[in-house]
């Protein structure tokens, strides 16, 4: 009998220990070096030097997209997009398979988008790049770009002008003028591939993040024994003096969320703000809302439809959304009031 | 047949005891109490701020001093100054909640709000 007793005590004592053993904990580490953004990777595992070895590998991978997707800076022995930009209308330069890869993605969502998102309106971005820059600098004579010199880069943003040659890896900008900015699909894109590398290596749970661009791998292993719960991703409030600093959280398992606003990248002229996502058509900061979110698989489309949506009236926005399988989206509204994509309140954490 | 003697029952009972106490102290000693916010600076810890004071106040640190962070009496934290180009970290706004993050890009300096209590945070926050 007393054999029995002590081996039920020594379960008793064993348990708890075997399971502190068994359940992963959560580790998360930022990086701020990459793609001019915040990168945040989160997941559960057993050891921290397990997590650190995990996202060190992670931010190799994506500092290698950083580095060829990069319209700024010239790295040693890489051609990237800034080379191509500096070779428009002299010479095709021979790029990495991942550069051409997202540029065939890019023309494709510029197809489907009717031209929402454009990857070759370099020139006119740069101009509201630039005064955006010197509004900050100098508030007081903040200024916004002549409607004539806009439309006089709009000239140079048409994407025929991009000649790909597949098999011969190069990309040739045939307008002298022209320059690429791939910002409103590179994050999103890169993270999609990085995901998919891990993916394919093993890794069953993780969340990353490259500014905003959330791609989560699998579902949450918090459980210990095995259970999974989806991860829970907080969008937050485009609206900052209100006191719920989130709108709601939205649970996802292999999933992208995307969102794009206004209220963070702006200047202000005359007291009215003007933000940084530009509508191809107007030339101008789109108004239509104030923040779009959207939700599907690929993180990449997520990134591009949440530009290109956020570009668009909400009506028609809606209508395009709904018309691609599993694609949702939410939009806030400058009135506050928000608007949902026939099943988007299917992700909404109760 | 009787299934245990009294002395077996007692013994387990303190041990049992025992552990609950361990856990209480545990979770009440040895654990983190409230928000805090960590700013990091070059991927580098460099301070740890308690936001549960309830008073404004606001500091530099020496790594860069042009960066002002503002701690408010309601428990939040702001960037509210910084020699940066395009102000993102300005415009970020007040974090309050684990999971939300500020960061300065030019600057390589950010902050994130830790709560070890908060058990129902989102894993991340975005927009």
């Amino acid at each position: 009998m007393k054999k029995i007793l002590l081996f039920i005590l020594c379960i008793i004592l064993l348990l708890p220990a075997g399971c502190a053993g068994n359940s992963p904990k959560r580790y998360q580490a930022e990086f701020l070096t990459l793609f001019d953004t915040v990168t945040r990777i989160v997941g559960y595992s057993d050891s921290k030097e397990e997590f650190t070895e995990l996202s060190q590998s992670i931010y190799d991978e994506l500092e290698i997209y950083h580095q060829l997707y990069d319209i700024y800076n010239d790295y040693d022995g890489v051609n990237n997009i800034k080379t191509i930009n500096d070779n428009a209308g002299k010479s095709p330069t021979i790029v990495d398979s991942r550069i051409i890869d997202l540029l065939l993605f890019a023309k494709t969502q510029y197809i489907k988008t009717n031209g929402k998102v454009n990857v070759a309106f370099g020139a006119v971005l740069k101009i509201w790049h630039d005064y955006r820059e010197q509004g900050i600098d100098d508030p007081e004579n903040a200024a916004l770009p002549q409607m004539t010199e806009l439309e006089a880069a709009a000239e140079h943003c048409n994407i025929d002008d991009v000649v790909i040659d597949e098999d011969a890896s190069t990309v040739y900008l045939s307008d002298p003028m022209m320059r690429l900015d791939v910002g409103a699909v590179a994050k999103g894109y890169a993270t999609e591939q990085v995901a998919k590398h891990f993916e394919a290596k093993g890794v069953t749970s993780l969340l990353i993040s490259v500014g905003g661009n959330v791609r989560a791998i699998g579902s949450k292993a918090d459980g210990g024994n095995g259970n999974t719960n989806p991860w829970v991703i907080g969008i937050q409030n485009p609206d900052k003096i209100n006191e719920n600093t989130e709108l709601f959280s939205v649970e996802i398992s292999e999933l992208s969320v995307v969102t794009s606003g206004s209220y963070e990248r702006y200047y202000t002229v005359d007291g009215k703000q003007y933000h940084h996502i530009i509508d191809p058509e107007t030339l101008m900061p789109a108004e239509y809302c104030t923040a779009v979110s959207v939700i599907c698989r690929d993180s990449g489309l997520a990134d591009a439809f949440s530009t290109a949506t956020f570009n668009m009236p909400v009506d028609k926005a809606k209508a395009f959304i709904n018309s691609i399988d599993g694609v949702e989206a939410m939009w806030v509204l400058p009135d506050r009031s928000i608007e949902y994509s026939a099943n988007f309140e299917n992700y909404k954490q109760n | 047949m009787k299934l245990a003697k009294k002395t077996d029952i007692i013994i387990i009972a303190l041990i049992i005891l025992f552990g609950i106490a361990f856990w209480f102290l545990y979770n009440n000693i040895f654990s983190t109490k409230g928000a805090v916010a960590e700013i990091y600076c070059k991927s580098e810890l460099v301070r740890t701020v308690d936001l549960t004071e309830g008073k404004e106040y606001s500091f530099s640190i020496p790594e860069e001093p042009d960066v002002v962070f503002t701690v408010y009496a309601d428990g939040s934290i702001a960037f509210t100054e910084s020699d940066c180009p395009d102000k993102v970290c300005i415009n970020t706004g007040r974090l309050y909640r684990t999971g939300q993050i500020a960061a300065c890009l030019p600057n390589q300096i950010y902050i994130k709000i830790v709560n070890p209590d908060e058990s129902e945070a989102p894993d991340l926050i975005i927009g």
